[in-house]
């Protein structure tokens, strides 16, 4: 009779055992040396309160006559739409309020919010540029007066834009959709033209600072310079690329883009007008 | 000598093999995130699933500074140390870079092996063409060959303009990378 522990066979048994052991404490070993978990990416929502801007000073005074307003409009119903004037507007589709006017009397502005009624109009929707009234069953779309503005009121603007003080908390400026489409078919342009990198405290981002713009170029007439951190643009603050990045994919789909800048330790604001 | 040079061999594969089997492949992966995200890449609700040879990573999206830039059907790892390879297929870039280059890519493989180890060497298909593309591990020389599609020949242009055209009409792209 042969002796088991003769057997090539288990030699062959014991030795493959041996290398399966020690590539399992090898591997076990290497385990104890790597992390348990992965990485994933927690985003934290930001806040992005639906921006328009609003005439304020024109908000304050009617308050008071608002009552009285009203009565005058529900008796008044023979005012047709084309003589009323969409001052401003700030809400969403099923809420929120306008500013109203009639072209008669434009310092006479009346706040409205959905379902009230103006010269026998009634408030229905807010959309991005414009307001819509219901009158016996029939619809209406009134524009928001900025909306409407003529070529010439835009080189008003632009001149405005021109001699307009740096020192000014808030500057409005003019751009193009023509010059958005060119910029996003040629985003390399953008970094000929301008150079911005993130300023970080800590870890956590708080804006972009442009660290160059070349002169002669379209960055150079839009309000910017060097050394402006920006902080936030449309009511969000800039904590991410990501945030920053939102607000370039939905620059197609907005009229206005207001940015927040800090220029020498100051807080200044720049609206940018899409035309 | 030649039946135990021949034993040797065969154990050090079967070794090799069970090593590879038992090797924490999910950890390893966990570990690559971790470097990744010192890079701020971060890949994000996949499924990694260990294949006992290789490592298969499914429904992947890639973060670049928080940004979502590209999401993967289908991530497959395989390290052999003799050939090891990495293919991705069904790749979809995010919107952002429509303006640059088509967004859809069918599958990108890398490579390496011990039969060209001084290089690294890539393919890609997908709606921009096909590109081949290698790589120098020691004089970090990066050489790219694309042969666009129709698409890309007729909507990319500026970007075709950063590229090299040769006379076959393949378009090349060297840059040297110093470490």
């Amino acid at each position: 009779m042969i002796k088991l522990s003769n057997s090539k066979l288990l030699s062959i048994a014991s030795l493959v055992l041996i290398l399966v052991l020690v590539a399992r404490t090898l591997s076990l070993a290497l385990m104890w040396f790597l992390p348990s978990e992965g990485v994933s990416l927690h985003i934290q929502p930001n806040f992005q309160p639906k921006y328009q801007r609003v005439d304020f000073k024109n908000m304050l005074t009617p308050i008071v006559k608002k009552v009285e307003q009203k009565q005058v409009s529900t008796s008044d119903g023979g005012i047709s739409i084309t003589n009323m004037v969409l001052k401003g507007l700030y809400g969403t589709k099923t809420s929120g309020f306008i500013i109203v006017a009639l072209k008669a009397t434009p310092k006479k502005t009346t706040i409205l919010s959905i379902g009230e009624i103006f010269s026998g109009y009634t408030l229905k929707e807010i959309e991005n540029n414009s307001a819509i009234f219901t009158k016996d069953g029939t619809r209406f779309t009134l524009m928001l007066e900025n909306a409407k503005k003529t070529a010439s009121a835009l080189k008003q603007s632009k001149q405005k834009r021109s001699v307009s003080n740096d020192n000014e908390p808030i500057s409005q400026q003019v751009v193009t959709r023509g010059d958005i489409t060119y910029y996003a078919k040629h985003p390399k342009q953008i970094w000929k033209e301008i150079s911005i990198r993130e300023v970080k405290d800590g870890k956590q981002i708080k804006g972009f600072k442009v660290t160059r713009i070349a002169p002669n170029s379209k960055f150079a007439t839009m309000g910017l310079k060097k050394g402006d951190l920006i902080v936030k643009a449309n009511n969000v603050e800039l904590k991410s690329y990501r945030d920053a990045l939102n607000i370039y994919t939905k620059i197609d789909k907005v009229d206005e883009v207001q940015i927040v800048i800090i220029r020498n330790g100051v807080e200044k604001e720049i609206v940018y007008e899409i035309n | 000598m030649v039946r135990k040079i021949f034993k040797f061999f065969a154990y050090t594969l079967f070794f090799l093999a069970v090593l590879i089997y038992f090797t924490p492949k999910v950890n390893l992966y966990y570990l690559l995130e971790h470097k990744l995200k010192e890079k701020s890449i971060v890949i994000n609700d996949e499924e990694v699933s260990d294949n006992g040879l290789s490592l298969s990573i499914k429904d992947a999206t890639i973060n670049l500074k928080s940004i979502q830039s590209a999401k993967i059907k289908e991530i497959k790892i395989k390290v052999f140390g003799l050939y090891n390879n990495v293919s991705l297929t069904d790749i979809s870039l995010a919107s952002v870079v429509a303006t640059m280059v088509p967004t859809k890519i069918q599958s990108i493989s890398l490579s390496y092996s011990v039969i060209d180890p001084l290089h690294l060497v890539a393919s890609a298909v997908g709606e921009f063409g096909d590109a081949h593309l290698s790589f120098g591990v020691v004089d970090g020389v990066l050489h790219m060959e694309l042969h666009p599609s129709k698409k890309m020949l007729s909507s990319y242009r500026q970007t075709l303009r950063n590229l090299i055209k040769s006379k076959e009409g393949a378009y090349t792209y060297d840059k040297t990378f110093k470490f």
